[in-house]
């Protein structure tokens, strides 16, 4: 049991007082001098059976009534927030605020979903509790704010569910800071997640500096954890993993690859029924699905031949959650890969020309164009996907217009110049060219993500067959993604908001490596540099939530999806949105599919050494997590009292039939 | 009535007189030395005719029935019953527990009233009068006279009585049953602090030896109704070791002790035929008194 006034119960030893006024009251005796002694020696010959259990009842009812009383005014709680305020009232309280898609699974009762309850919960809860201040801290912009009531937490807008994940992490750096900042007292820290592993990054090493951070305040932070970690095995989601149009002969069509997940890895046969919408056209297919992943490849939806661009929503049914229902997509003709190559060697120019102009696909339009420095400023950038660069890194002017190219979504990749002359851009530089002649073995690369990802069949791309003869050394604040043998970087990416700027150490000229001569290497980076590069040039694209990187939300305007979204959310709810002439389809994180939900022990050890309290309730509970007892402890006293008073009752006086 | 002497606080000149307007009756034949008002045991010269008797050589001629003799041919004697004094032996309980008295008035004073008052009607009408005081054990006592003089030291040693010391009541109404002459009235005055069990015996001794045994038993209505609300050391009056006692724990108990405590008294008192009169020392004693005098008119003694 917990109180929301403990510091009361420090007047728990005042139970002892009927004991103390007892002793007193002995020793304040009257001595009388008195005749009838044989009686009183009868008497205490006499058995004190039930006067003596009488007296100790008594004694017992009395104390009972004052420790009651105390308990009653020290607001007693039932509920499972066991040491809930054992510290007294809260000067802070900081709400974390999980909004991620997977808090809107609903209970098969109804009763409404997991954040619903939660927030409602959490109101309830917190109203009970008192604070002197409120802060939401929610899974979207990981900002503090604070809240004029608690009450506000079930009004607020920024409190519903987001088609976005939640960085819990990031949430609770950004409660360190608050705390940090504003020098709170005794803060309360609650947490009200369905701990997804995907929201919550248990691997990851910010926790450790997170518990560090907070094991540091001297005031103490009490951790809650209001969990929903009940998954529902029947709960499907629909992802469109790939979209694009193309020719018919009747006219176009569409290529859509839908992907289904079924959570808890059930491999029961299901009939489910798909719906496709596009630019308000609806059409329904069925598929079954008899396995935990399902994937419906290049499903042909016909086009008119006129309708080049536009948008579409795939849906199943409803089920347990609303959130994972839908999948927006949006499409377009593809848009023309240009490329430009700033190439101080014609060996290198040649091999990095061919590679960017040579079409993946009859569709794609690819041209590249070799350019010299110094008609950089007559390039139309607008229009340019990739830059290979094989050249001193730029400076002034080209620099700047390079940097707003990449700014605008394009891609870059750098080889080094011949003689390097020590420039530095976006913070790396080349130093020098090695001078090995021995081949250099390449240790590692990426083939999970970037440009050496593996294909899409799962082929890892033969980077270890190159041959790398002679490198340039590369310094400054990167990301390798390809490392030769002694730890030199082969090829790196340079962090930046959008658009990617690539450094790689060596060129495809025969002197210095076998990127030409085993060209599939060297094409694939290429063409996939160019065609990330053409997507900032088309008019539509696809978004995670809550990444608008490159966007300017303030623009947009819906055109499905979102309803209850305020425009400012926008980029955090799924669905598709207008910004000018160009489409944006908004949908949820990969990882937000099939995540799954933390285990017990893995949870207690992300809060391992910090006071943390964990309780498990579930989507539509209407119980109060916590509730008042007080009046219990008043009826107790009420009783106790009417007990003592009737132990104390003089029994029917003997005397007066004595006297008689 | 007492020219010459100082008044006596336990006198009451009034009451005395109201008194006297009812005798003090024996309810048992008395055997005193001169002739009284109350019956004797042995024939007399009263106008109350007893019995017819033969007549035997040496027999007082006077006392023939002639009109007997010639209805008979036989001689008889015409008996008569005789009238006597009676002895009253007060015995006065002066232990130290009859020094209590929770209402101002001690127990002893109460005591000397009743005694006094007795003393006094007794040898108004003739009567003997002694007095016995009793604590650890016959501490003075006056044997019975009928001198008017006498009652002057009687009151006086009622005067000097100072309650002290412990009961020993038992022993000394045995000694008295065997000391007092027989047929004699015999008032105790006592708050008999002693188990009834004790007492069976004196009373039954004091019967045998035919007296007539009168009791006034002595309680305060403290001792009765133990209302106490403070904790409380009680001290023995009688040099018996103090009791430390939370009167609300042990009231029930010590009810429980005093009822069965009268309830035996009760049943002895009715087994040794003694004529017993609880008085709580907050009554009037001029009634309790009355009620004792008007109670033994009732049962006067038959021959």
């Amino acid at each position: 049991m917990s109180f929301l006034q403990p510091m009361l119960l420090a007047a728990l030893p005042l139970v002892a007082l009927p004991i103390v006024i007892h002793l007193i009251n002995q020793r304040r005796y009257q001595t009388m001098r008195w005749a009838a002694m044989m009686f009183l020696l009868a008497a205490n010959r006499m058995s004190r059976g039930y006067a003596r259990l009488r007296q100790w009842l008594i004694m017992a009812f009395r104390m009972l009534v004052i420790a009651t009383l105390i308990f009653a005014i020290s607001r007693p709680l039932a509920g499972g927030w066991l040491g809930l305020t054992a510290g007294g009232r809260a000067d802070t309280t900081i709400i974390l605020l999980d909004r991620s898609p997977s808090m809107t699974q609903r209970s098969v009762g109804g009763g409404g979903s997991k954040l619903e309850t939660g927030r409602r919960q959490l109101v309830d809860t917190l109203k009970t509790v008192g604070s002197s201040r409120w802060v939401l801290i929610e899974s979207s912009t990981n900002k503090p704010r604070e809240l004029e009531t608690i009450d506000a937490l079930l009004a607020t807008p920024s409190a519903e569910a987001t088609s976005a994940a939640s960085d819990l992490p990031a949430m609770l750096q950004a409660a360190r800071d608050y705390i940090r900042a504003n020098k709170s007292g005794q803060t309360e820290i609650w947490i009200c997640s369905d701990i997804r592993e995907n929201d919550w990054n248990a691997d990851s090493g910010r926790w450790q500096a997170l518990r560090d951070g907070f094991l540091e305040f001297a005031q103490g932070i009490r951790f809650h954890l209001l969990a929903y970690p009940q998954a529902d095995p029947g709960n499907l989601s629909v992802r469109v993993a790939n979209v694009r149009r193309q020719k018919t002969a009747e006219g176009a069509e569409l290529l859509l690859t839908v992907r289904l997940s079924r959570e808890g890895g059930s491999t029961e046969r299901l009939s489910i029924p798909l719906h496709f919408e596009i630019g308000g056209a609806r059409s329904e297919i069925t598929v079954d699905m008899a396995s935990p992943q399902f994937e419906l490849k290049d499903h042909r939806i016909p086009l008119e031949r006129s309708q080049e661009r536009g948008w579409g929503r795939v849906s199943i049914s409803a089920d347990a959650n609303p959130g994972d229902n839908d999948a927006w997509f949006v499409f377009d003709q593809p848009s023309p890969r240009r490329a430009i190559v700033v190439a101080e060697e014609p060996q290198t120019a040649r091999p990095l020309e061919l590679a960017a102009a040579i079409a993946p696909d009859p569709t794609v339009q690819t041209s590249a164009e070799v350019v010299a420095t110094e008609q950089l400023p007559t390039v139309e950038w607008e229009k340019i996907s990739l830059v290979l660069w094989q050249a001193p890194l730029p400076e002034g002017k080209a620099a700047q217009q390079v940097r707003t190219f990449i700014a605008r979504g394009g891609y870059v990749l750098f080889f080094p110049p011949r003689t390097p002359n020590g420039t530095e851009f976006l913070g790396a530089r080349w130093t020098t060219w090695g001078d090995n002649n021995k081949e250099v073995p390449i240790e590692s690369w990426r083939g999970d993500q970037d440009l050496l990802a593996n294909t899409q069949s799962g082929t890892a791309l033969p980077v270890g067959q190159l041959q790398v003869r002679r490198f340039c050394g590369l310094t400054g604040e990167f990301t390798p993604l390809a490392t030769l043998r002694g730890g030199s970087p082969l090829l790196a990416r340079v962090t930046t908001d959008r658009g990617g700027a690539y450094f790689c150490a060596t060129t495809p000229a025969v002197t210095d490596s076998s990127m030409a001569s085993g060209g599939v290497v060297l094409y694939v980076l290429v063409q996939r540099a160019s065609a990330a590069g053409s997507e900032a040039l088309g008019s539509t694209r696809q978004l995670v939530a809550g990444d608008t990187s490159g966007e300017d939300p303030t623009q947009w305007k819906r055109v499905d999806g979102a309803e209850d979204a305020l425009s400012t959310d926008y980029p955090l709810h799924g669905g598709v949105y207008s910004a000018g002439e160009r489409l944006l389809a908004v949908n949820r994180p990969t990882t937000e599919d099939g995540a799954k939900i933390l285990s017990d022990p893995r949870v207690a050890e992300l809060f391992r050494g910090l006071d943390f309290t964990r309780v498990d309730d579930r989507a539509g509970n209407i119980s109060s997590l916590i509730q008042e007892i007080w009046r219990l402890f008043l009826i107790a006293t009420m009783v106790a009292m009417l007990v003592e008073a009737g132990l104390c009752l003089p029994k029917p006086a003997r005397a007066a039939g004595v006297a008689s | 009535m007492f020219p010459d002497r100082r008044p006596r606080s336990f006198l009451d000149p009034t009451v005395l007189s109201r008194l006297a307007s009812v005798p003090l009756f024996a309810r048992r034949p008395m055997q005193g030395n001169v002739s009284g008002r109350h019956p004797s045991p042995h024939r007399g010269s009263s106008v109350e005719f007893a019995e017819y008797r033969k007549y035997v050589p040496g027999d007082d001629l006077r006392r023939l029935d002639w009109r007997a003799y010639g209805r008979s041919d036989r001689f008889f004697v015409k008996e008569f019953e005789a009238d006597t004094n009676l002895r009253c032996c007060l015995v006065l309980d002066t232990s130290g527990s009859m020094e209590f008295g929770s209402e101002g008035v001690p127990k002893i004073e109460y005591a000397r009233k009743i005694a006094a008052a007795l003393g006094h009607l007794a040898l108004q009408q003739g009567d003997a009068v002694g007095l016995s005081c009793v604590a650890k054990g016959l501490v003075r006592n006056i044997p019975p006279r009928r001198n008017p003089a006498h009652l002057m030291s009687l009151f006086d040693v009622l005067e000097e009585a100072k309650p002290h010391g412990e009961t020993q009541i038992v022993p000394v109404l045995h000694e008295l049953a065997e000391t007092i002459r027989q047929r004699a009235l015999i008032v105790i005055i006592s708050d008999l602090f002693v188990e009834p069990e004790l007492l069976r015996g004196c009373f039954q001794h004091l019967r045998f030896r035919r007296h007539d045994v009168a009791v006034f038993h002595l309680l305060d209505p403290q001792e009765i109704h133990f209302r106490f609300r403070r904790p409380m050391r009680f001290l023995d009056m009688e040099g018996g070791p103090a009791i430390f006692a939370e009167p609300n724990e042990i009231a029930d108990r010590y009810q429980k002790a005093l009822g069965n405590y009268l309830d035996g008294l009760h049943q002895v008192v009715l087994e040794s035929a003694v004529d017993y009169h609880r008085v709580t020392i907050d009554e009037n004693y001029e009634q309790v008194l009355m009620r004792f005098l008007v109670g033994r008119t009732r049962a006067r003694g038959v021959r």
